[in-house]
């Protein structure tokens, strides 16, 4: 449990520093735009995987909060 | 009405994820949006669409005093030699006037002096309506470029196609100067530069005439070209039950019945949009089949027959929407 | 005045381009944006051996408001039937089991793995979602959950902040939800480690049974969440995420339909009952399993997308791990793949590891003291799990989505060798899973 958190510590800080200049200009967002390129690109589709493997696993989320708890698991 | 006294100023504003420059021009509000990257870029970019736009206007309206429209005003019955700038815009004129037979023309101003639109039915006596009539008519202007020789009686005004022309004039210089995707809007007439690159397209709202529409507005999303509305907000007549928009045609010197409110059209260029929106007006009861016969993509909102001036919530009073044939 | 019906636009457009001083300009592109989008989806989940099936609707409904506020709204109906395994292990004769209810029972044959399948249960669960700007770069989105099956009842809310910086290359982002769930079981929430009682054929629970089955106070528990994540784009065509997720669940965790066979240490072989007169069953002792009141999980999840070239790579990696001592890995993978301008092809592969819970164990041994938790449930034992899938996707004429996906999932697991004793080594006690998905999606706005 520590080291996951030292590593989320270190991760996040070198991630800040250099963040300022990674990146792109406003202008040059065409393919991010794409409905395809949305880190969830399937709403409805990543809610039934998350529901049929956190019935079938133990382990849950990840991406986001998932849509509710069940009586599955 | 145009007021010299409007001042002229940029402010420029963030909103969203985008950039406002603000200016007035040409009677009503302007605006240029942005992705430029901080704000001095986004005041560059606004303030070369404002120095057209207020080039234009100075250079074109007939409030003015000194500038070349004045000049064909006052030329009683004299040619007057035009420069290039307004030859084009002359020789547009007479393509359209030929294209709409005879219904566009920018002579008709004069009629405008006979009529009061006020909601009321107080119509002028016909002998008026002759008087006015007399001094309008473009095919009684002799245009041999860049010669433009008008009867004594007649004035034009580039209103109806000025804003609109401005609006591509300014997209043109914008295109030129700036890899910057910029969307430019004169008072609901607008076009845009190029794609946004932070989104697929400019979002754009249009929205009924009446405030207490039950119809929220339509969201446009715009990748390129322009949209232009013409419509007669609450500048009419009321007369037997029939509504009367403030849009006259010259043909006939009366308004033009059973207009609609507004008409919005899509189209590759501002002037195209802005002449299809007029020229639909001007059918009046035909707006719709005029548009759908253009195979363009438009908005048209009419008031219900019986209920002039409200926006009734019955389903017939949905807006007419148009696809288009591409 | 005759309508004019004849087409101007070609000579307008010449008109407008002499004015211009430019050639033809680039043609216009406006597209009215529906009002809502809705997101729907049909699924059939099946698994071999006659196990769970499962039939579930989707759908999810957008409404994009001016100035990036939405409201959307979600609804689920599922319908799970099939059976489902209990923890039990096979043995060499028919087993006898009562069913949750109390009330009936089933005959397993033997070296068959034990399964229930007296369930038939339909969910129905409901989501809100309210999302706007707070100032120019932050967004704010607050919601509902709630879930409900015969037997189960959740209730939850949750919110999500995140803020853009860096041109907003950079996106940080903190949320948390609560959620209560009640839980009712049928024939009422057993006292852990008793035994299974006869079938009595008309009354509620066993005699030890507390709560009350249907209709009793029943159980509860609450689950806190929390997550952090940052997102960043690297390049034009890059962006990656990285998120961390603490789970907090305390209450009742245990699965009140599960069992541990008790087994004999020296044979492997379950220790067999003699049902009373009159009744059929349980032909085996097995006692109800049960699980700590707590668990606290931490998740680290990372996420890529990569556009090549109009090929868009989506890879994953996820590690979690909990005060249960179970850790798991999972590397997802998907590769949309462009046909043509509306047709596209998307290949899926999943791999998931998980190791088991420090209860996690077959059985319990006649003769011992019992331990203080203790569950047969098979996920929560330690299996490789992989799914294969593709999916089919293409736009209609009318500008809506339709896709079909169908995927094979696969659960292998192994029971540690050191928990196996006598006849139990010869046979592999993990119920391996393999089960189908297809599933139809439909998207499209009004």
């Amino acid at each position: 449990m520590k080291t996951v958190f030292r590593i989320v510590v270190l991760a996040a800080s070198v991630a800040s520093a250099g963040c300022a200049s990674i990146g792109v200009q406003p202008w040059q967002r065409d393919v991010l735009a794409r409905q395809d390129m949305q880190l969830t690109t399937d709403p409805v589709e990543a809610a039934i995987d998350d529901h049929i493997y956190f019935s079938k696993e133990a382990s849950s989320g990840g991406r986001g909060f998932g849509g509710g708890g069940c009586g599955c698991n | 009405m145009s007021s010299r006294r409007v001042s002229r100023r940029v402010t420029v504003t963030r909103a969203g994820d985008h950039w406002q420059g603000r200016f007035e021009a040409m009677a009503c509000p302007c605006e240029v949006l942005s992705e430029a990257a901080n704000a001095g870029e986004a005041r560059r970019l606004t303030q070369l669409a404002a120095t057209e736009a207020w080039r234009i206007e100075d250079k074109f309206s007939r409030y003015l005093a000194g500038n070349v429209v004045e000049r064909i005003n006052t030329a009683a019955g004299e040619p007057v030699e035009v420069d290039a700038e307004t030859a084009e815009l002359i020789e547009f004129a007479t393509t359209l006037n030929r294209l709409s037979d005879g219904r566009f023309d920018i002579s008709s101003g004069a009629l405008r002096r006979a009529w009061t639109f006020d909601g009321s039915d107080r119509v002028p006596p016909p002998a008026a309506i002759a008087a006015a009539l007399r001094a309008v008519g473009w095919h009684r202007a002799s245009w041999t470029p860049p010669l433009l020789r008008l009867p004594a009686d007649m004035e034009i005004d580039f209103g109806g196609i000025g804003k609109e022309y401005a609006v591509d004039r300014a997209v043109a210089i914008l295109r030129e100067r700036s890899p910057v995707s910029c969307l430019v809007n004169f008072g609901g007439d607008l076009a845009v530069t190029s794609a946004p690159g932070s989104r697929r397209a400019w979002t754009v709202g249009i929205e009924p005439a009446d405030a207490a529409a039950t119809r929220s507005p339509a969201r446009l999303s715009l990748a390129a070209g322009a949209l232009a509305t013409s419509g007669d907000t609450r500048r009419y007549l009321l007369r037997d039950g029939v509504r009367y928009g403030h849009i006259l045609d010259p043909t006939t010197g009366w308004p033009v019945p059973h207009t609609p409110r507004s008409v919005t059209v899509a189209a590759d260029t501002c002037t195209q949009a802005g002449m299809l929106s007029t020229l639909a007006m001007l059918e009046g009861e035909g707006a719709e089949a005029f548009l759908a016969a253009q195979g363009v993509r438009y908005w048209c909102y009419r008031d219900p027959p019986d209920r002039p001036g409200t926006v009734a919530n019955s389903p017939s009073d949905l807006p007419q929407e148009g696809i288009s044939n591409a | 005045m005759e309508n004019d019906k004849r087409a101007i636009t070609g000579a307008l457009a010449a008109a407008t381009c002499t004015l211009l001083g430019t050639a033809s300009p680039q043609p216009v592109q406006a597209q009215e944006e529906p009002d809502w989008n809705f997101d729907t989806g049909l699924l059939y989940y099946g698994e071999g051996d006659n196990r769970v099936q499962d039939l579930s609707f989707d759908v999810l409904a957008r409404r994009n408001l001016l100035d990036e506020r939405s409201l959307t709204l979600g609804f689920t109906v599922d319908s799970l039937t099939g059976a489902t395994p209990t923890g039990a292990l096979p043995q060499a004769l028919p087993q006898t089991f009562t069913s949750p209810s109390g009330r009936g029972g089933y005959t397993i044959s033997a070296g068959q793995l034990p399964v229930d399948n007296t369930f038939h249960d339909t969910r129905l669960a409901g989501r809100v979602n309210w999302q706007q700007p707070l100032g120019r770069l932050t967004l704010i989105n607050v919601g509902a959950t709630a879930s409900n099956e015969i037997d189960y009842l959740h209730l939850g809310l949750n919110a999500q902040l995140s803020h853009d910086f860096f041109k907003r290359n950079t996106t940080l982002s903190a949320g948390a939800a609560v959620a209560r769930d009640t839980v009712n079981p049928i024939g009422g929430a057993p006292v852990p480690f008793t035994q299974m009682q006869a079938a009595t054929g008309g009354g509620g629970g066993g005699e030890d049974g507390e709560g009350g089955g249907v209709g009793g106070p029943g159980e509860s528990k609450d689950v806190t969440d929390f997550m952090a994540g940052i997102t960043q784009v690297l390049t034009r065509n890059l962006l990656v995420q990285l998120n961390y997720s603490y789970t907090d669940s305390s209450g009742y965790l245990t699965d009140p339909y599960k069992v541990l066979s008790v087994i004999d240490p020296n044979t492997g072989d379950g220790i067999q009952l003699t049902p009373g007169v009159g009744l059929d069953g349980p032909t085996y002792l097995y006692l109800y399993e049960h699980r700590p009141d707590t668990r606290k999980q931490q998740s680290l999840y990372g996420q890529a997308k990569y556009f090549m070239d109009g090929t868009v790579l989506d890879l994953s990696y996820r590690y979690m791990t909990d005060d249960w001592q179970i850790h798991s890995q999972t590397v997802d993978l998907h590769l949309k793949w462009p046909l043509n301008s509306t047709d596209y092809l998307e290949p899926h592969l999943r791999f998931y590891r998980q190791s088991e819970a420090y209860f996690y164990r077959p059985s319990l041994n006649d003769g011992e003291p019992l331990p203080d938790y203790a569950s047969a449930d098979y996920r929560l034992g330690r299996f490789n799990a992989f799914t294969a899938g593709l999916k089919y996707g293409w736009t209609s004429a009318n500008g809506s989505d339709m896709s079909v996906r169908l995927e094979w999932y696969r659960q292998t697991g192994k029971i540690p060798r050191n928990m196996l004793t006598g006849d139990q080594l010869l046979v592999n006690n993990f119920p391996d899973l393999n089960a189908l998905i297809l599933q139809f999606g439909y998207r499209f706005g009004r």
